[in-house]
């Protein structure tokens, strides 16, 4: 089967620094796929890249079968591929429904809404998903940070991507907020939703996913499932440090 | 949970254009009151702010790029509508939509190249565009008539009863049109654009597309509100593409409150009339009125609107969100 997503020689430096180096990866549809590394190793450059936000040095991606690499990032959202962003940057003076209404505007969402479906209500389903629904009508800038975190999957979701990005879905949940995201990524996943999660939180991400890719210092240092990343030595140096005698 | 019909069907635009009828009602009745042509002129003046308030308030206010060139749009149009008036006969029926439409294309050439781009250069280009006019009309005095401007154009209605009209019709109909538009996925989006234009864009929004058509929109009622008040002034003069003129507009939607279309109504009309009850005070009158727009700006930073629905929401008990 063919990819749905591939990633080749992709490399950026900021000034003198090496963001990211020859960075490669391939992704079939429906695989669950996490790329760990410590802060300031290239993973968030690395979605920025493919949606479009910053344009590579090098190398290109290619999304069902087509160069993005030059495409705004709109028109990436528009052909599949939609994402969260690390740091939750909603829409906080609207409310909870119209921040998921937006995406219902988008080209894509529009050429798939079924005929005399209204926005509000499609928007109401994403918002459902994820367990919003009660605070439909509350101002974004009210909302705790978990539900912050699940507004904008249901963001990402309404314009029913092929794969969705989640950059740091985890950071600053507490224990519930993670065991609520973490069942709505399953059954997006159970219903044959592509996605690729970038994450610290090495213990709510490999739980989840089907495929590790660990980043050090912008370069991959190792792939595989979860159990022989745990076991690879090269990012067990790189993240609990050179093993003492 | 509120029936979301209710909140976003077509029935909450029934809603919200009760007060646009109570407001068309009370400009349909006024001249039964004011009958003095002193007041209808200065009732005119205040629809024309109104348009020019309310078409800036669209794009700035709802997207955060700042237009300082709204005086562009405004006396170029006015000067475009007097050319043609005076030189290949047309009328204000025909001035009007054309000085509009030449303001729109200005507004899609320079939104083209500016509204790409983050940062302050759509602000500065506008600004720049509308000194670059105002310029352009002093050095040609041969065609624009030099400080003293183009006087002789056609009247737009013969009496201060036809203009007060004719203004009060215009500037519901730009007010309706602008509310409704606020109020629909456009409005939604430009809103989201203004917001947070990263994730806007990262929901599938051609953010630049919709600031070019908004600045357009703006651009098309700015000419058409300046063609208009160079034919009821029967003269247009080079103040009308002055920066100060820009500065003015801005201030009133910032005094009536941004980003509502009420609130530029609101200082509009708050301003024009203010500035004119003041005239008695001869020299002093600048600095009281400037003091008192400082002052709502210091005191009430997000417009007066704001202060007033908070107030309502605090008499009517609900919760301030």
């Amino acid at each position: 089967m063919d990819p749905i997503l591939e990633i080749k020689g992709l490399s950026k430096a900021f000034g003198g620094l090496k963001a990211l180096i020859d960075f490669a990866l391939t992704v079939h549809q429906g695989e669950l796929i996490g790329i760990i590394g410590p802060n300031g190793a290239g993973k968030t450059t690395i979605f920025n890249m493919i949606t479009g936000f910053i344009q590579p040095d090098s190398g290109d991606v290619w999304f069902k079968g087509e160069k993005i690499t030059q495409l705004k990032p709109f028109q990436i959202v528009n052909l599949g591929m939609s994402r969260t962003f690390q740091l939750v940057d909603l829409f906080r003076e609207m409310t909870v429904l119209e921040n998921v209404m937006v995406p219902c505007f988008s080209h894509r969402a529009k050429n798939h809404r079924h005929r005399g479906k209204k926005p509000w209500s499609v928007a109401m389903e994403f918002l459902n998903q994820m367990g919003l629904g009660h605070r439909h009508n509350e101002l974004t800038k009210n909302l705790a940070f978990g539900e912050l975190r699940l507004l904008d999957i249901a963001r990402a979701m309404a314009t029913e991507p092929d794969i969705l990005l989640l950059d740091e879905p985890f950071s600053g949940l507490d224990v519930e907020d993670a065991a609520v995201l973490s069942a709505a990524i399953r059954r997006m996943h159970e219903k044959g939703q592509t996605m690729i999660i970038i994450e610290h939180r090495l213990r709510d991400l490999l739980r989840l996913v089907e495929r590790v890719v660990a980043i050090v210092f912008g370069e991959k240092i190792a792939e595989g499932t979860p159990e022989e990343i745990l076991k690879e030595e090269k990012v067990v140096i790189a993240y609990f440090g050179e093993r003492r005698e | 949970m509120a029936n979301l019909e209710d909140l976003y069907g077509p029935r909450v635009y029934y809603k919200r254009l009760f007060g646009l009828l109570i407001l068309s009602v009370s400009v349909l009745l006024a001249p039964i009151v004011v009958r003095d042509p002193y007041y209808l002129e200065l009732l005119f003046l205040c629809h024309y702010y109104v348009i020019l308030a309310c078409s800036w308030d669209l794009l700035t206010g709802f997207t955060g790029n700042v237009n300082f060139g709204h005086a562009f749009f405004i006396g170029g149009a006015g000067f475009a509508g007097a050319l043609l008036n005076l030189h290949v006969g047309w009328g204000p029926w025909l001035t009007l939509p054309i000085g509009g439409l030449v303001a729109a294309l200005c507004g899609l050439l320079v939104g083209s190249f500016t509204l790409r781009l983050r940062g302050p250069y759509f602000a500065a280009v506008t600004f720049c565009f509308a000194t670059l006019l105002y310029k352009w009309i002093m050095i040609r005095y041969e065609i624009f008539g030099g400080e003293e401007g183009l006087p002789g154009i056609d009247w737009l209605m013969e009496t201060a009863l036809g203009n007060y009209y004719f203004s009060g019709i215009l500037m519901l109909a730009v007010i309706s049109f602008l509310y409704l538009l606020s109020k629909s996925s456009f409005g939604l989006i430009l809103r989201s654009i203004g917001e947070n234009e990263i994730a806007s864009e990262g929901s599938g929004i051609n953010t630049t597309f919709y600031k070019i058509v908004a600045f357009m929109i703006s651009a098309f009622m700015a000419g058409v509100a300046g063609a208009m008040y160079g034919h009821a002034q029967m003269h247009v003069g080079p103040e009308m593409a002055h920066d100060s003129l820009s500065a003015l507009v801005l201030i009133m939607a910032v005094v009536g409150g941004m980003g509502s279309i009420i609130g530029p109504i609101m200082g509009a009309y708050l301003l024009t009339l203010v500035n004119e009850s003041l005239r008695f005070m001869g020299e002093f009158r600048l600095l009281i009125y400037s003091s008192a727009v400082v002052a709502v700006i210091l005191f009430a930073p997000k417009g007066l609107l704001d202060i007033i629905t908070r107030g309502l929401r605090r008499v009517a008990g609900q919760e301030t969100t």
